[in-house]
């Protein structure tokens, strides 16, 4: 367990009534990429809130680097190394491309200077450098995607946690992003990574956790999880006797 | 850009050999008042154009540092030159006592409740006996016009130094925009939005506060009305927000016209005075409309776009939010 970067211990969230994550647990060890799926509404987007610190879970801890990190504020779980990115992303939109991550570079180079050069590197790996100047509104979907994943990767992270930086890319621009990701985990980078397209999870996941109406109902690698019964059952439903 | 800094330390120089070539005490002293609006529209703007919450009891923090000058002078005997940093130091225990609690609510409610404390502290002013109520308090007076002149210049600009180093120049300035443009995505980057907003008002108050305390020394004479009305708020806000917000030289632009309209104003169409305040209400109005970055934002979007469209004729659509820079 020691060797755990990120244990998450039955964990619940409930808004209202309503359970919208319950119960779910599993860790990730140093440099795995983990794929989280299930249908819409399942509650995947709650739980990266609640594991980047955007919401205190009601229930169960989780602990990252061995340290209960629950309940604790977004600001302090990025400096600890928690990077996130926004499923609806989140651009600095009228700053430029470059003062977007500069201001993430913050975190780890408090001095201006560092800070740029730092994040003049962060752009060269996420092939962003041509758009330094360009006002970060200007960028087109998959650039704002690439610069979400560039502000998330300029606080250094040990753990990364990408929300759909896949879906609505055309194929090549989701190529590229695929490789990003893989060289990211290259880097010695975790990563925890939300996607509703079945070919990239499928593809570069060691291991996928499924999420159905806020519980854990599947957890192996991508293989063994696409022929599970109750993961068909929950993607396609019922089948008919 | 480096031809922009320079017309600043042009005009700063010209305003230094004001008092030796203007000798009438009429102009020094609208030229210094014109001075003072100046730091009051871009300390207003520290918080409403950097972060984007709307401080409508920005007239607080200076009728506190006034009210501070004037009670330590009087009270203590104080000399001036002591109780200036006090109204300042004041001023900003305001802000973080008031800041604490209301900066972590949304723009709308933190503007409700700047207003009620502004009123409550003009309340204050009035009841209290050491205060002299609605009569006000008249403090030591020393009459030397350029004095004021040099220093309410030396302030200002001190003051205006300041905002540009921090908000243009240092990390600070950045973190704030970053607040301003998406506070979700600041904090998952590390940024605590709450004591970065918290440090931009106390940066907003602590210079309001000294420029009340100058004020105070200067007319030597204030009163709850005079210093805690609405009309400090309210000047500061319509000069921000026609100059343009989010920038330093916009606010001082306009603290310039809007002050100078207002003493033409006041001074030659004396009869029409209920005027005033109507006016100033269509400005407010009209530029939030026709000119919603403002009279600087708006010449500074337009001479980027012809920038940029003679550089790269296929501009991204970068006009609209182009006002963001000094």
């Amino acid at each position: 367990m020691s060797e755990s970067l990120l244990q998450v211990n039955a964990v619940t969230k409930t808004f209202g009534g309503l359970h919208a994550v319950f119960q779910v647990s599993f860790h990730m060890a140093p440099g795995e990429i983990i794929g989280l799926i299930g249908p819409n509404g399942a509650g995947k987007t709650t739980l990266f809130n609640v594991i980047s610190g955007f919401y205190a879970p009601s229930k169960g801890q989780i602990h990252f680097k061995g340290q209960d990190i629950s309940g604790k504020p977004p600001y302090k779980l990025a400096v600890l190394g928690i990077g996130r990115t926004f499923q609806v992303v989140k651009p600095f939109a009228g700053l430029t491309v470059l003062e977007n991550v500069i201001i993430a570079s913050f975190a780890k180079h408090p001095k201006r200077r560092q800070a740029e050069q730092h994040a003049w590197r962060i752009l060269e790996t996420t092939g962003l450098a041509d758009r330094a100047n360009a006002q970060a509104s200007s960028l087109t979907l998959a650039g704002r995607k690439r610069l979400e994943v560039s502000k998330a990767l300029a606080l250094e992270p040990t753990l990364l946690l990408l929300d759909e930086v896949v879906a609505g890319l055309n194929p090549t621009e989701a190529d590229r992003t695929i490789e990003l990701i893989l060289s990211l985990r290259n880097q010695g980078i975790t990563i925890l990574i939300v996607e509703h397209i079945m070919r990239v999870i499928m593809n570069i996941s060691d291991r996928v956790v499924v999420l159905n109406f806020g519980q854990k109902i599947a957890e192996g690698i991508p293989r063994d999880v696409a022929k599970d019964s109750g993961v068909i059952q929950a993607y396609l439903g019922e089948a008919p006797q | 850009m480096s031809r922009k800094y320079l017309l600043l330390i042009l005009a700063f120089g010209i305003l230094l050999s004001v008092p030796s070539v203007i000798h009438d005490t009429f102009f020094l002293r609208i030229i210094t008042e014109a001075i003072l609006w100046i730091g009051l529209a871009i300390s207003w703007d520290v918080l409403a154009g950097y972060t984007g919450y709307l401080n409508f009891g920005h007239g607080a923090f200076f009728g506190v540092g006034a009210y501070t000058t004037a009670l330590l002078m009087k009270l203590c005997g104080w000399s001036f030159f002591f109780a200036l940093p006090v109204a300042g130091v004041a001023a900003g225990i305001v802000a973080l006592i008031a800041g604490i609690p209301t900066l972590r609510l949304k723009g709308a409610y933190f503007a409700i409740a700047t207003w009620a404390l502004s009123r409550a502290i003009q309340q204050v002013a009035l009841v209290m006996d050491i205060t002299g109520g609605p009569d006000g308090m008249r403090l030591p007076t020393f009459l030397h016009p350029e004095f004021f002149y040099y220093l309410m210049l030396a302030v200002v600009g001190g003051i205006f130094a300041l905002y540009w180093f921090l908000l243009e120049k240092a990390p600070f300035g950045l973190k704030v925009k970053a607040i301003r443009e998406d506070d979700q995505s600041a904090m998952s980057l590390g940024l605590n939005p709450t004591w970065i907003k918290l440090q931009a008002f106390i940066l907003s108050a602590v210079p309001t506060g000294i420029l009340g305390a100058i004020y105070a020394y200067w007319i030597t004479y204030i009163d709850p009305a005079s210093v805690l009305g609405d009309l400090v708020t309210d000047q500061a806000v319509v000069m921000a927000v026609f100059g343009g917000l989010g920038t330093l030289i916009g606010p001082a632009i306009g603290a310039i016209i809007i002050f100078l309209f207002k003493t033409y104003f006041w001074a030659y169409l004396s009869d029409y005075q209920v005027l005033y305040l109507i006016i100033l209400g269509g400005v407010i109005a009209s530029s939030v409309v026709f000119l919603p970055n403002g009279l600087w934002g708006t010449i500074s979007g337009y001479l980027q776009t012809r920038k940029s469209s003679k550089q790269e004729p296929v501009s991204q659509g970068n006009s609209d939010k182009g006002a963001h820079h000094v």
